[in-house]
This record gives C-alpha cells, sequence and structure tokens, in this order.
C-alpha cells in the first residue's frame, strides 16, 4: 500500500467526523462577546530576550557589586572574554527559548533538559580549559557557600524574568520553568564568576555549575506547582 | 458552518453577526492571520469568522484522540475561552494554525490528566481497548478516523490529524508540538508503518471474506 493511498483514506474518514454543531459554535462565540476589546501583542522574540538578557546582567552585576569583584579582578584578559562572551551567548539563548516556551506555537529549537544539558557542558569545557588548579581545599564548604550565593542571586532573576512575561502562556509549564531556572542559573554563575576568587579547577567545574542544575530544578518544581494550581484555579471558575 | 481545511473562508464582516458576506479571498493562510489580527483588535465578527473556521478542525482534531462526542464539544468550548484569554500571545505574521493547535493540545492534555484522576479515565481506557482490540473491519466503523488511527501512539495520533488531516507543514507542527522537524518526521514515519500495516490487513481480510461469499 503507497503513502498516497493511505493519505487518501485519511482524508476521506475525516471527512465522515461528526460535525460539530452550529449551536455549540453559537455558545462560544456568545461567551466570548461580553468580554471582546483590544489586547496589544506581545513584542518580538528579539525585544523580550534581550530584556531578559539585561535583567540577568543587571542582577549579576549588582550582587558583585555589593560583595566585591574579586573573581573579575584575578582573572587575566582570555579567562574574562572566554567566560562572560560564553555566559552572554548562552544567557541570549537561554532568554530566547524562555520567550519561546512563553507562547504557544513558538519554532523550539532546543528542547528544555536539552538546553539545560547543553550549557551546563558548555561551561564545563569553558572551564576546564581555563583553570588547571586540581587543589581541593575546602571543597564542600567554600563550594556549599558558592552553590547558595550563585541560587540566592539566581531568584530575583527568575522573578524578573517571569514580570517580564507575565502575559505570555507556558503550554508547558514544567518545561517552561526549567529553561526559566537555566536562564536564571547563568545569572547565579555570571555573579560567582565575577565574585568568587577560588579557582581551584574542582571547585569551579562542580559547585558553579552545579548553579544552574540547582536553579533549573527550582524551575521545573516551580513550574509543576504552577500547572496543579492553574488546573485548581479553573476548577473553582 | 463546515469549511474544508485551508480551501476557503466565508468572512462574515460588520458588526452584525447574522450578516455575512463573502469577500474576495486572499491565501487562507494570510487570511486567517489578518482575521487574527482584527480579533485582537476587538473585532467580534473577526472573531466568530475564525470560530466558524477552525472549530471543525479543532474539534476533528479531538474527536480523532478518543474524545466522546460531549467532551469533544466541551473540550472545544475550553479552548476557545483559552484561546481568547491569551490571544494576545498571538504575534502578527507569526503561522496562525501552530498557535491554535499548541493550545487546543494544552487543553487537550489537560482534560486527559484531570480525567486520569477520576474513574472517567477507567472507562476510557476500556472502551480505548475495546476499540483497538476490534479489528475495524470487523466493526464496520472500520473507515472511521478514530479506528484508523487507533493502533497509533498518542503523539504519532496528533502528527498524523496536523499534518494528513489539517494539512499542516511539517515545520507548522513541530511548532504546535513544540518539537523539531526531525522529530515530527520520524513519528509521521512510524504512523505511516502502522497504518501501511493495518490497512493492508483489512484489505487482505476484505478480500478473503468476499471470495467466500
Amino acid at each position: 500500500m503507497r503513502d498516497g493511498e493511505i493519505d487518501e483514506i485519511l482524508k476521506n474518514a475525516a471527512g465522515r467526523t461528526p460535525k460539530v454543531e452550529a449551536a455549540v459554535l453559537r455558545r462560544v462565540a456568545d461567551s466570548i462577546q461580553p468580554s471582546m476589546r483590544r489586547v496589544r501583542p506581545l513584542p518580538q522574540t528579539w525585544v523580550l530576550a534581550g530584556g531578559l538578557v539585561l535583567i540577568c546582567a543587571a542582577v549579576a552585576l549588582a550582587g558583585a557589586a555589593r560583595a566585591g569583584f574579586y573573581g573579575f579582578e584575578k582573572m587575566d584578559l582570555l579567562e574574562r572574554a572566554l567566560i562572560f562572551s560564553t555566559l552572554g551567548v548562552l544567557a541570549w539563548v537561554a532568554g530566547t527559548e524562555f520567550v519561546n516556551a512563553m507562547i504557544p506555537g513558538s519554532r523550539r529549537r532546543i528542547s528544555a533538559g536539552g538546553l539545560l544539558g547543553f550549557d551546563s557542558v558548555v561551561l564545563v569545557v569553558v572551564f576546564a580549559l581555563l583553570f588547571h588548579d586540581y587543589q581541593t581545599e575546602h571543597f564542600v564548604s567554600a563550594g556549599l557557600l558558592c552553590l547558595a550565593t550563585g541560587v540566592l542571586h539566581a531568584i530575583p532573576v527568575g522573578l524578573l524574568s517571569w514580570l517580564v512575561l507575565r502575559r505570555g502562556f507556558a503550554v508547558n509549564s514544567v518545561s517552561a520553568g526549567v529553561v526559566a531556572g537555566t536562564l536564571a542559573g547563568l545569572a547565579g554563575v555570571g555573579l560567582l564568576e565575577l565574585h568568587c576568587a577560588n579557582f581551584q579547577a574542582m571547585h569551579i567545574l562542580v559547585w558553579h555549575t552545579a548553579v544552574l542544575m540547582v536553579s533549573a530544578a527550582v524551575g521545573a518544581l516551580v513550574g509543576t506547582v504552577g500547572r496543579f494550581r492553574g488546573r485548581d484555579l479553573q476548577r473553582v471558575s | 458552518m463546515e469549511l474544508p481545511g485551508r480551501n476557503g473562508l466565508q468572512e462574515r464582516t460588520g458588526t452584525d453577526k447574522n450578516r455575512t458576506t463573502t469577500l474576495p479571498l486572499m491565501h487562507p493562510e494570510s487570511n486567517l492571520e489578518m482575521l487574527m489580527a482584527r480579533y485582537q483588535a476587538g473585532d467580534f465578527a473577526a472573531a466568530t469568522a475564525l470560530i466558524d473556521h477552525i472549530s471543525p478542525q479543532l474539534y476533528r482534531f479531538f474527536v480523532g484522540q478518543f474524545a466522546s462526542r460531549p467532551d469533544a464539544d466541551d473540550l472545544l468550548q475550553e479552548t476557545w475561552l483559552r484561546i481568547h484569554r491569551v490571544r494576545h500571545t498571538y504575534r502578527p505574521g507569526e503561522p496562525v494554525l501552530p498557535w491554535f493547535y499548541a493550545i487546543a493540545r494544552h487543553v487537550r492534555v489537560d482534560h486527559y490528566r484531570k480525567a486520569v484522576r477520576t474513574t472517567a479515565r477507567e472507562r476510557r481506557l476500556e472502551e480505548m481497548s475495546q476499540l483497538e482490540a476490534t479489528s475495524p473491519g470487523e466493526t464496520g466503523k472500520g473507515d472511521d478516523l478514530e479506528a484508523l488511527l487507533a493502533p497509533l501512539s498518542e503523539s504519532q495520533r496528533e502528527v498524523i490529524e496536523m499534518l494528513k488531516v489539517a494539512g499542516m507543514s511539517l515545520e507548522e507542527v513541530a511548532r504546535a508540538t513544540s518539537s523539531s522537524v526531525g522529530s515530527v518526521k520520524q513519528k509521521a514515519h512510524r504512523a505511516y508503518e502502522k497504518l501501511r500495516e493495518r490497512m493492508s490487513a483489512m484489505r487482505l481480510r476484505r478480500g478473503q471474506s468476499e471470495e467466500k461469499s
């Protein structure tokens, strides 16, 4: 049997599907009529993504301004250029994907999990290329401090990003949560790179990159809660 | 009332929804985009034209996913309420159908999740398993879309419906399902393999029964 024949059978079968009743269509039209008014469409993706990247940069810089630019001062030019340009590109990609996740029918270039994996691998590779001090002094205590600092700074980015895209509609809130968490996590990593002067390779590879993972996990959790809350609200209404 | 896929579009104009006029048609897709823009501008006539044009497709989409007729009616209404609430998320210049289908898909998934938590799920699964266990050729309803698509997985079914019934492109289906074009192609390919197998078996059975008679 050829594909064309299958197409024909499917088309014929679709033609025999029960028709939607005119009364249902009337009911739908009547239900939306009272709230008909002009709405302002969302801005273009690049505008929204640009706003998100600016939020990331502002929060990271504000955090570092308060805590000190010790990491940035200790870095050489190559390290500065490579780390911050990479973070900028990753934040742009994550910002674009977050916008796409909040607008139904948008083109998704990468899945939420794929984005998290990609960003983590890129950061690990860049850090592994630049840092070669393999001591592990105060590995856990210093690491936990960096993780907490990074995640704490990711939270305002997540909240502000939601504020920017609050008029959007995530068809998959968990996926949108992971992407938002990844974006916020990048801001947290950015802050750590500006502030943290501990250049031990394992510290940076494990604890700085972990900010991304933890932040994405928190995003997924918020997305899951949001999905259930959304359903409860629907039931109430 | 029923309008085929993308072939034509009779548009209501003016503020009186009972008054209908056929406008000279542009490309159907750009016509939908134009209606959507007018809907966002608060034009009720454009909204009703969209409801008339898109609803049959969405209804078929729900019925094809094993929704009963009353369920499909409810899903359709819920979808339009959701569309109305988030109509500002459509941006002029973007394809319209993926936007509609992405929301319809979300409503259907929500409905399914809700059903999972109630006893209705058991009933539906029972119905589904009965449908799948019965050969379409034997039910006498073998040519129904639901019966034809019964052997496919949920994701394959929705891809086939969007591609072959709604007439959307691979790119549009990818947008509607938040996946990549490659993934859509793969699902369509696997679905066609299953459909080919199923339909060839049906044809063989029919041939044998005709020989006997």
